[in-house]
C-alpha cells in the first residue's frame, strides 16, 4: 500500500485542518484534490513528519511515519509549496546538494543532479542561482530536488501554481512521462481538476479538512451523475413546461453558456427523462448532448456532499 | 554540427551504500555558499591581518631575547645562567600570544556576523528549513552542521593560527626554553578552543532568533562589544561580578589560572604580563558555560517550536 491514513485529525488553534481523515491509496499517481484551505498541505505535511498530526497514524509504504520517520522520509520525495529555496546556489548545486543530505557522495550527487535537470528541461540554466529563474524554472528546480535520491513516492505540493500555460502543460507532460517512464510514484497536490484529470489515475478528495473521496479516477466519474447541453424547439409556454416537468422529476436546471441552451443535470446518466419531458411538453429537441467534463461535476458532487467519503480503491 | 543535450527519461538510482554524514555537507555547503559574498572574504581578510601582524611580532620577541640572552651567557663566560632574559622570552612570549587571542576574538566576531549570523536565520526567512526535513535528517544533524560550519569560523581564524603561532615561537626559541614554551601554549590553545565554541554556539543562537542575517549580524556584534565593555569597565571600577558579563575577559581568566596550574617559572614569567581578571576562574568557567548553553538553549528551542521530530 503506497499511503494509508488512520484517523488522521489536525487543530491549528481553532481552526480544524484536518478532520479524521482515514484513506488508503495504491497506484503510481495520485491527485490530492481540494479547495484552497481544503487541508492538502497540511495533509502533505504530516505525511512527511513535518507536522505532527493530533492523533491518528500515517503509513507510508508500509512505513509508519511517526515511529520511523527517518526511514520514511528516505523513501520521500518532497516539492513544497512556498520558495524552499537556498539563494546563492546555482541549480545544478541545489539539486545536488539536496541529493547529498539523502546521503549520496558528492561525485554521485553532482552526476544525478546534471542528470535531473536534463529530465526537467533545465539544462542550459543549470548554473544559474535559483534566485534568478522564473516561477516555472523554480518550480521544475523542486520536482528535480524532490527526485534527487530516487524516492519511492513524491510528494508535490501545488507545482502548477504560478504557472503560465506552457509552463504548465510542460510540468504536466514530464509528471506524465514520470509516471510512464518508471520513476517514482507521485502525489499531486492541486485545487485544479484538469491537472489531475491529466496526470493521475486515483484521486483523494478533501475539503474542509474532511475526506471526501479516495479512489480511481473512474470510480468518481459516478455514472449515475451526469449534465446534459439540450437546445429545444417550441413556444415560450411549451419550453416552460419543458422545464417544470424536468425539474419535477429531480433534475436541477440552469441556462447553458451559448444562447438557447439549457444545462440539465440529472441524477443519472439517462437521457430518458429529457425525451419523456419534451414529449410531455410538446418541444422539439434539436441537441442533446451530454457534458464531457462529467468529473468535474463529479468532483463538485463530491465536495458538496457532506458523507460522501468512499473506501479505498 | 552543435552538440544537443537531451534527457533519457527518469533513470532509477542502482542500489548503493549511502553515506550517513549530513552535519559535514550541511557545514561543507554552508560554508561555500558563504566564501561566495564579499563581505566573508574581507572579513577573513582582517583577522589574517591580525595573525601576519602578529607573527614578525613573536618572531621578533623571541629572537631578540634569545640572542640578549646568548650575549649575557657568554658575558658571564658560562658561570651563570641569564635567568632574567629566560623569564622575558617566556613572558614576551605569552604576552603576544595574549594580545593575538585578544585581537582576533573581536576580528572574528565580526567575521561571524558576516559568515554564520544568518545560518539558520537566512533558511526561516526563504522557508529551506522544509528542505531540510523533509529529507532523512534529524534535528541533531541540521543543528551540528550548523555549529560546525560556525565553529570553522574561529577554529580557522584563532583556534589554527593560535597553534601555528605557538608552535612557531617553540622553533624559533633556543633548545634550553622549548619544554617551557611548550606548557606555555596549553593555557592558550584550552582558551582558543574555550572561545571558539563559546562564538560559535553564540552566534548560531543568535541566528534561530531572528529571519534577516544582516540584521542579527548586527546585533550579535553590538551586544557582544556592549557586553566586553560593560564588563570591563564595571570590574575595573570595583564592581568585579560584572567582568563576568565579558566572554573575552572569562577566557582571559581561564586562560591564567591554567597557567598557574603549569610549572612555576613559567607562571612567574607570565606573571608581570597580565592584564586584570576576574576573581574566580570557576566562575568565569560557569558564565561562559552559560554563553554556550543560551545560545544552545536558543537554538533548539526555536528549532523545536518549528520542526515536528
Amino acid at each position: 500500500m503506497l499511503l494509508a491514513l488512520k484517523g488522521v485529525s489536525k487543530r491549528f488553534g481553532d481552526a480544524d485542518a484536518l478532520r479524521d481523515v482515514t484513506a488508503a491509496v495504491d497506484g503510481r499517481a495520485i491527485g490530492l484534490l481540494g479547495p484552497n484551505g481544503a487541508g492538502k498541505t497540511t495533509l502533505m505535511r504530516i505525511i512527511l513528519g513535518l507536522t505532527r498530526a493530533d492523533s491518528g497514524a500515517v503509513e507510508v509504504l508500509g512505513i509508519n511515519t511517526r515511529e520511523r520517520p527517518i526511514e520514511a522520509r528516505a523513501k520521500l520525495g518532497y516539492a513544497a509549496e512556498g520558495p524552499a529555496r537556498i539563494p546563492g546556489l546555482s541549480g545544478v548545486e541545489s539539486v545536488a546538494y539536496a541529493a547529498e543530505l539523502c546521503g549520496l557522495d558528492r561525485r554521485a550527487a553532482l552526476l544525478r543532479a546534471h542528470e535531473l535537470l536534463d529530465l526537467v528541461g533545465l539544462g542550459d540554466a543549470r548554473d544559474r542561482r535559483v534566485e534568478t529563474y522564473s516561477t516555472g524554472m523554480h518550480q521544475r528546480v523542486k520536482v528535480a530536488m524532490a527526485l534527487a535520491h530516487d524516492p519511492a513516492l513524491v510528494l508535490l505540493d501545488e507545482p502548477t501554481s504560478g504557472l503560465d500555460p506552457d509552463s504548465r502543460d510542460e510540468l504536466l507532460d514530464l509528471l506524465v512521462d514520470l509516471r510512464g517512464g518508471g520513476g517514482p510514484a507521485f502525489i499531486l497536490s492541486t485545487h485544479l481538476l484538469h491537472d489531475v484529470e491529466r496526470t493521475c489515475e486515483s484521486c483523494v478528495i478533501l475539503e474542509g479538512g474532511a475526506l471526501r473521496f479516495a479512489g480511481p479516477l473512474s470510480a468518481l466519474r459516478r455514472p449515475d451523475l451526469a449534465a446534459y447541453d439540450v437546445r429545444v424547439d417550441g413556444d415560450e409556454a411549451s419550453r416552460r413546461r419543458f422545464v417544470a416537468t424536468l425539474e419535477g422529476a429531480g433534475a436541477r436546471i440552469e441556462r447553458g453558456r451559448r444562447a438557447g441552451i439549457l444545462v440539465v443535470h440529472l441524477a443519472r446518466a439517462d437521457p430518458a427523462a429529457i425525451w419523456d419531458a419534451a414529449a410531455g411538453a410538446g418541444v422539439r429537441i434539436w441537441h442533446l448532448d451530454r457534458q464531457a467534463d462529467a468529473l468535474e461535476e463529479a468532483f463538485l458532487a463530491a465536495v458538496a456532499r457532506p458523507d460522501a467519503a468512499e473506501g479505498s480503491p | 554540427m552543435k552538440d544537443r543535450i537531451v534527457s533519457v527519461g527518469y533513470r532509477p538510482l542502482p542500489p548503493a551504500p549511502r553515506r550517513a554524514a549530513p552535519a559535514r555537507t550541511i557545514a561543507r555547503w554552508a560554508l561555500a555558499l558563504a566564501w561566495r559574498t564579499r563581505a566573508t572574504k574581507v572579513s577573513l581578510g582582517l583577522c589574517a591581518m591580525v595573525v601576519i601582524l602578529h607573527v614578525p611580532q613573536l618572531v621578533l620577541t623571541v629572537l631578540v631575547s634569545a640572542t640578549a640572552k646568548r650575549f649575557a651567557d657568554q658575558g658571564a663566560g658560562g658561570a651563570a645562567p641569564a635567568a632574567l632574559n629566560v623569564d622575558t622570552i617566556i613572558g614576551d612570549t605569552q604576552g603576544v600570544l595574549s594580545s593575538f587571542v585578544a585581537a582576533q576574538t573581536y576580528f572574528t566576531v565580526f567575521a561571524l556576523a558576516v559568515i554564520a549570523a544568518g545560518l539558520i536565520a537566512e533558511d526561516r526567512r526563504v522557508g529551506a528549513l522544509d528542505l531540510y526535513f523533509a529529507r532523512p535528517l534529524r534535528l541533531r544533524d541540521y543543528v551540528a552542521g550548523k555549529l560546525l560550519a560556525a565553529w570553522a569560523v574561529p577554529a580557522l581564524t584563532i583556534v589554527l593560527p593560535f597553534l601555528a603561532l605557538w608552535l612557531l615561537a617553540v622553533g624559533v626559541t633556543p633548545a634550553g626554553l622549548r619544554a617551557s614554551l611548550l606548557w606555555l601554549g596549553f593555557p592558550g590553545l584550552v582558551g582558543a578552543l574555550l572561545a571558539s565554541v563559546v562564538l560559535a554556539t553564540t552566534v548560531v543562537g543568535a541566528s534561530a532568533l531572528g529571519e534577516r542575517g544582516r540584521t542579527i549580524g548586527v546585533i550579535y556584534v553590538f551586544v557582544w562589544l556592549l557586553l566586553s565593555a560593560v564588563g570591563e569597565s564595571l570590574a575595573a571600577n570595583g564592581f568585579f561580578a560584572a567582568g563576568y558579563l565579558s566572554p573575552a575577559r572569562d577566557v582571559a581568566t581561564m586562560i591564567e589560572a591554567l597557567l598557574d596550574v603549569g610549572p612555576p617559572s613559567v607562571a612567574a614569567a607570565s606573571l608581570k604580563l597580565r592584564g586584570s581578571v576576574n576573581p574566580s576562574a570557576l566562575l568565569s568557567a560557569l558564565s561562559l558555560l552559560g554563553f554556550a548553553a543560551l545560545g544552545l538553549g536558543a537554538l533548539l528551542a526555536r528549532l523545536r517550536r518549528e520542526v515536528a521530530e
